[in-house]
């Protein structure tokens, strides 16, 4: 099998993929509970897009491609709200968060599909560790030489949604001090990490997928894990390093800020990105997943050393023309207020921690925080 | 010397009997799939000097009241795990409790009739066959770790329906005592009294308890010990005063659960303790059968399990879809809630110094007891399995 042909969209579309917990509402650890919660969907026209995933604890919600982030937003409303409908009739709590804070890996429950199972004997117990929970963001790409140029230009990029998306300081039941423990899951995976510095699809395809496939490791573009990823089939780039948000109004906004950063991108008025950058890539996402807002980047241009905040801050102020073309600008200001006071999710479940004393209330509040959509 | 070499064995014929059947359990989940209460009752039965076995018929205070502590933990853990706001969520779930529990009474009290049983035994007869036995779904539930709908509803119903039976037993009691020559005073008192100071109790140490915890601070650390002492207190305290400890380690459950202190995952079961304490219960009940009696029942203990079980499946079935289950789980729903014995064995045990002629020799109970001790924990196992809820590689 070769690499399908990368199927052209609309630039600057957008489209919003969320992995969320299933969870039990009596002792708040994961509940085996997909099955059942997707089989009563089942009898209704769900407002946008669910299915499985690995383990039976987890369920993947995605949206329908959009340009706008109010309608984006609103039908992830919706469709979060059909979700808590279904699980209040079959006791079962559903939140965001990137990781559970205390489910046993060992405990979890592999989904009855063959490619989960396929996974779950290749991975072994990584499979079940990957028990974590993503947003995936979706950009629409006019070309596919488009859509590696993007990819590349966000590198520098990158450590913003880390930060701004993290909500998974605890694992295994214990504050692991990082705000992202859940990417640790995923870079133990072979084929994660950032994607080769290549600019043109049709030598991405040659020099690289096919020399991929030769070696037998790789069977299709799913077997990567990247940062950042190209999906020909969508036409589109899909962002990965978000944690699940603890509420869809957040997945929202940062959705919305990556459509804004992509359509400054596109104006090609920065310095076009080199391999070069890749230097000081994986420190700066390190530095984002172990302090979050409050960590050091390096650019990759100037080698200048900055607060990872004023960084975003900075950004956030260059991109309001953008915004106000997009018509986004609550969104920015959502993200603007976690950046300048409020934090980010994972401050938020610390919080909770202290306050509701044990890892069992963090859910409670993740659990409540979906429902309300209020998470400060 | 002889004498003293006696008494010697029979100080010890508890203990290796809760050995033995310990052992039992393990070879028997090993080699044949038993859920091991399954074997622990088979041991405890063939154990018991009825069946010509060692041990003794137990009628120590002490045997009774650890029994009660016993089930006392595992109704406190199963009253934690019910979650009231899912009634009003889905009041189908709740039409299907009221449906099947009212249904699986109707049915044997017509069927006991049938076999030619006077009134008030076929009414306790019915009353003792609504509860699906806590001890016995627990168990298998953690054992298999299950996770999912036939899971939930099946202790959620279980609960249900234990509240129901003691309920309507209390009132047949009453009833019996009424029409007897109990007079009015002793038909309410042991009652309506006994369940609202029961249940008032429970709720009283549910409010109370983790109140305390909250003062003390000891939120992450000292519940499991400090939930079962406080078992352990209400069980004597209502058992002292010949309330009904049952109800009201259920009722503690249940208000502690809704005042939301939280227990942690590792102490499911009361742990070590719960794994001890349900070895003595299984063979201390199955240990009270006789042979006899169970032979002189078979046929009505035969006819009230198929029709209580077909009530419940039935009922299960009929509501699962309007209840957002699939027709299929609904049924395993049913199937799962087979299992009956400690419960209602302990809800007579309690009822026994009020009148030992009216719950003695009830015929048809020791029967059922006996089949269901054995079959239930197996309906349940093969019922959650087949619902791919059990944690593949764990053994019942």
């Amino acid at each position: 099998m070769t690499l399908e042909a990368f199927k052209t969209s609309s630039p600057l579309t957008m489209g919003v993929e969320l992995e969320l917990q299933l969870v039990n509402p009596t002792d708040f650890d994961l509940a085996a509970a997909a099955t059942d919660m997707l089989h009563l969907l089942a009898r209704k026209p769900f407002p946008g897009d669910v299915k499985p995933e690995i383990t039976e604890s987890m369920i993947e919600i995605a949206t329908d491609v959009h340009t706008r982030h109010d309608e984006l937003l609103e039908q992830l409303r919706q469709m979060r709200d059909a979700l808590v409908m279904a699980g209040d009739r079959l006791n079962v709590a559903i939140c965001g968060g990137g990781t559970h804070p205390f489910q046993r890996w060992f405990d979890q429950r592999i989904f009855a599909k063959p490619r989960f199972r396929e996974l779950s004997e290749l991975y072994g117990y990584l499979a079940k560790q990957f028990t974590v929970f993503g947003q995936h963001v979706h950009i629409g790409c006019g070309s596919a030489d488009e859509g590696l140029y993007l990819l590349h230009a966000l590198n520098r990029y990158l450590p913003h949604f880390i930060a701004l998306s993290a909500s998974s300081p605890f694992s295994q039941g214990v504050d692991t001090l990082f705000d992202s423990a859940r990417l640790n899951s995923v870079f133990a995976f072979p084929l994660s990490g950032r994607a080769p510095f290549l600019l043109q699809w049709n030598e991405f395809e040659r020099n690289y997928f096919a020399k991929m496939e030769a070696t037998g490791v790789v069977k299709s573009m799913k077997d990567f894990y990247w940062d950042i990823r190209p999906k020909p089939e969508y036409g589109t780039i899909e962002l990965r390093v978000c944690d699940t948000p603890l509420s869809v109004e957040r997945a929202a906004a940062l959705a919305s800020y990556l459509q804004a950063l992509c359509r400054m991108l596109l104006q090609r008025q920065e310095p076009p990105p080199a391999e070069d950058d890749y230097l000081v890539y994986n420190y700066n996402r390190f530095q984002a997943c172990r302090f979050g807002l409050d960590g050091a980047i390096v650019h990759p241009k100037t080698n200048e050393n900055r607060s990872l905040r004023e960084d975003i801050l900075a950004t956030l102020r260059h991109l309001t023309p953008h915004a106000a073309a997009l018509d986004s600008q609550p969104a920015l200001d959502e993200l603007y207020a976690v950046a300048v006071h409020a934090g980010n999710h994972a401050g938020f479940l610390r919080r909770q921690y202290s306050e509701q004393g044990g890892v069992a209330g963090v859910v409670d509040a993740a659990v409540r925080s979906f429902r309300n959509g209020r998470s400060t | 010397m002889a004498a003293s070499l006696n008494l010697i064995l029979v100080e010890i014929a508890w203990p290796a009997a809760l050995a033995l059947a310990w052992v039992a359990g393990e070879f028997g989940r090993r080699w044949l799939g038993l859920p091991r209460i399954s074997s622990y009752a088979i041991a405890g039965f063939l154990m018991a000097s009825s069946q010509g076995g060692f041990l003794s018929q137990p009628s120590g205070e002490a045997m009774v009241l650890l029994t009660n502590v016993a089930l006392a933990l595992i109704l406190f853990e199963l009253g934690y795990r019910i979650n009231l706001g899912w009634l009003r969520a889905n009041p189908w779930l709740g039409a299907t409790s009221v449906i099947e529990a009212a249904g699986t009474f109707a049915v044997v009290f017509f069927i006991a009739r049938i076999f030619g049983q006077a009134p008030i035994p076929a009414l306790l007869l019915a009353a003792l066959a609504v509860p699906t036995s806590p001890a016995a779904v627990l168990r298998v539930v953690n054992e298999l770790r299950g996770s999912g709908q036939v899971t939930e509803r099946t202790l959620h119903l279980s609960a249900f329906n234990c509240v129901f039976a003691v309920v309507a037993f209390k009132a047949v009691v009453g009833y019996a005592m009424l029409t007897g020559n109990g007079g009015v005073f002793t038909a309410v008192w042991n009652s309506v009294v006994v369940v609202l100071v029961s249940a008032g109790l429970g709720t009283l140490f549910g409010a109370a308890v983790p109140g305390l915890l909250r003062i003390t601070g000891g939120l992450t650390h000292h519940t499991t010990v400090a939930f079962a002492l406080a078992v352990l207190l209400l069980t004597a305290l209502t058992d002292a005063f010949k309330f009904s400890p049952i109800l009201a380690a259920l009722a503690f459950g249940l208000v502690a659960r809704h005042r939301r202190v939280l227990l942690s995952q590792a102490q499911r079961n009361f742990g070590a303790l719960g794994d001890l304490l349900t070895v003595l219960l299984f063979v201390f009940i199955a240990s009270t059968l006789d042979w006899r009696q169970v032979v002189a029942g078979i046929e009505l203990g035969a006819a009230v399990l198929v029709a209580r079980l077909l009530v419940k499946t039935g009922t299960t079935t009929l509501f699962a879809r309007i209840s957002g289950l699939s027709w299929r789980k609904g049924a395993l729903t049913g199937v799962a809630l087979m299992p009956l014995s400690v419960f209602s064995m302990m809800l007579l045990e309690q009822t026994r110094h009020l009148d030992a002629k009216l719950v003695a020799n009830l015929p048809g109970v020791a029967a059922m007891m006996l089949l269901l001790n054995v079959l239930g924990p197996l309906a349940t196992q093969w019922a959650l399995r087949r619902a791919g809820e059990a944690q593949p590689g764990r053994e019942g």
